[in-house]
């Protein structure tokens, strides 16, 4: 435990210290300080139509589906290449520095050094989704808002972000190289989002029932309506899980070939 | 401390290090000596617990590497050939990260980064960014590193390259200083460094120790005796036997099923008796030398000496 927290704490370290970092939450910041605003003005512009026409569904007309799932969903693509972005470095640079060298003969396990270097990015990507809930969380002041509903979508999107953090922590760990590490998590991050459309594609109710638990889609959705599910929390869990497991046994398989 | 046996590591069809087989008692500085690709790298990255060795055992202070790779980690300071350091953290900050790796705590956590920092000479780059450190201070602060945790092992890989001639001389009296409480291993190919820091050599070649004994008798074989080095196709068990029981025989010592030392009082017809016994016992004589006086010599023979057409 105390190894995981020594790691942790020098790769936070060197995320606070590291240019990349900074540079990426202040580009991240003036993107949503023009996409937010704007996205709210056309919020009331809709509200204010719809008094005098009466035309437009209840639905459209709350703010948490009228502006914050918008939010939500530009978020989430911010993150898909965000988050290969903060993670690139952190297996591949060891290799190229020679530094993973020190790493493998210190009295620490792979394991260890896999969670301690996961959970930084988890910090990191934290700190990310931190700043876009300071846009609905600041709304507060002009608005009636469900603080629960949002701070459930908010977890559900953090979540989405945990299982991009382990896919692309584990993209990092397969190669030297932080541009074809990050290339990778990009396609991995992409690619998740694919595998629930089988389930327009399949006939059979049983591979329809499969594909409705493996998309991200469809538990992530759960979320943001505000519903914590266990099935969604078991399948973001497991999906961490995995990658991050398959980090460590190409850590621990480093020494056997090389 | 270090005991190394029947060790073997293959890439593949290439087999990088064939069968080593050698001790390091407590507090002695062992001088790893051959020319580049013979595997001495290869044999240091196996006894850190870095990689897996095909076949063959080492032990750490009791512990097997492979068996037990955290105590053994525990106990051992490694400085690899590129030295593994962080660019983006400052000097200080980086040997604390590596002490506290090490699993040194609380108040002698301190302590040991200051002293580290001292043995060194770093004091004055202490606070500024590794990445902006020249190759020489790069390669102190990858020796410092392996220092900090106060190690009864260190395993040194070429601890002097990019040093000047001064940093270098400072470093082989830190090698010096470290003996009797430390155990060192160094890899080197350059002579002058084991002369100077080593108490005992090991020359490796082609994965394979063509000679282990310590600098004295490598280097000056006690007067009144001399050394033979003897390479055989196939021993048969009761060689050694034999070899001891000829007149003049002091010691016969098998470095490999195939290499024999054999130690004898100084005549001149020892490598005749040596040579008529093997061919009798039916051993196959591949080759007979007797030990040179020489250290670069010894070096040159036994690793250029083996390939086809030798040094020109």
């Amino acid at each position: 435990m105390k190894k995981i927290w020594i790691i942790f704490r020098k790769e936070w370290h060197g995320f606070l210290f590291n240019p990349n970092f900074l540079v990426v939450c202040g580009l991240i910041t003036a993107v949503l300080s023009w996409v937010y605003p704007n996205a709210l003005r056309a919020f009331k512009m809709q509200i204010e139509t719809s008094v005098y026409a009466g035309s437009l569904p209840q639905q459209q007309l709350n703010i948490h589906y009228g502006v914050f799932l918008r939010h939500l969903s530009f978020i989430n693509l911010m993150l898909i290449l965000i988050v290969p972005a903060l993670t690139m470095r952190l297996f591949s640079e060891e290799k190229k520095m020679r530094t993973f060298d020190l790493l493998l003969t210190s009295p620490v396990t792979s394991a260890q050094i896999v969670i301690g270097k996961y959970l930084s990015a988890l910090a990191a990507i934290g700190a990310v989704i931190f700043l876009g809930f300071l846009y609905p969380a600041l709304t507060a002041f002009f608005a009636n808002i469900n603080w629960m509903t949002l701070i459930v979508a908010f977890g559900g999107i953090f979540l989405v972000a945990a299982v991009y953090a382990a896919m692309d922590l584990f993209c990092s760990s397969l190669t030297e190289s932080a541009i074809v590490s990050y290339v990778m998590a990009v396609v991995f991050n992409i690619s998740v989002w694919f595998v629930g459309m089988g389930v327009d594609v399949v006939d059979s109710p049983a591979a329809r029932a499969v594909f409705e638990h493996i998309s991200l889609n469809q538990h992530l959705s759960g979320f943001v309506e505000g519903t914590v599910r266990t099935t969604g929390l078991i399948f973001f869990a497991s999906l961490i899980f995995l990658f991050c497991f398959l980090s460590e046994r190409v850590i621990e398989a480093s020494r056997w070939r090389s | 401390m270090i005991i190394v046996e029947n060790l073997t590591k293959k890439y593949g069809e290439h087999t990088a290090i064939d069968r080593l087989n050698f001790h390091v008692r407590k507090g002695e500085v062992v001088g790893f000596l051959g020319p580049n690709g013979a595997g001495k790298s290869t044999t240091m990255k196996i006894i850190t617990g870095f990689m897996a060795p095909s076949e063959g055992i080492a032990r750490v202070g009791g512990f097997d590497v492979f068996e037990n790779p955290i105590e053994v980690k525990k106990r051992i300071g490694y400085l690899p050939e590129t030295p593994p350091v962080y660019a983006d953290m400052l000097v200080r900050d980086y040997l604390t990260f590596v002490a506290q790796l090490k699993g040194v705590e609380g108040a002698s956590l301190k302590t040991f980064v200051d002293r580290a920092i001292e043995k060194t000479h770093l004091g004055a780059v202490q606070k500024r960014l590794i990445q902006n450190l020249s190759k020489g201070f790069k390669q102190r602060v990858g020796i410092a590193q392996a220092l900090v945790s106060n190690p009864e092992v260190l395993i040194l890989d070429e601890p002097t390259v990019g040093l000047d001639p001064k940093q270098v001389a400072e470093i082989r009296d830190l090698i010096r200083e470290l003996r009797g409480e430390h155990t060192v291993i160094l890899s080197t190919h350059i002579l002058p460094e084991v002369q100077a820091t080593c108490e005992r050599i090991i020359i490796i070649n082609h994965g394979k120790i063509v000679a282990q004994d310590s600098l004295a008798n490598l280097s000056t074989l006690k007067s009144g005796s001399r050394r033979v080095h003897l390479k055989v196709r196939k021993a048969n068990a009761d060689l050694q036997e034999r070899l001891k029981a000829l007149p003049g025989i002091l010691a016969v010592v098998s470095t490999s099923p195939q290499d024999w030392q054999i130690d004898a009082t100084e005549s001149e017809d020892v490598i005749e008796r040596v040579a008529s016994e093997v061919i009798k016992n039916g051993a196959g004589l591949l080759e007979i030398t007797s030990a040179r006086a020489d250290l670069e010599e010894i070096f040159l023979k036994l690793t250029y000496g083996n390939e086809a057409g030798g040094l020109a």
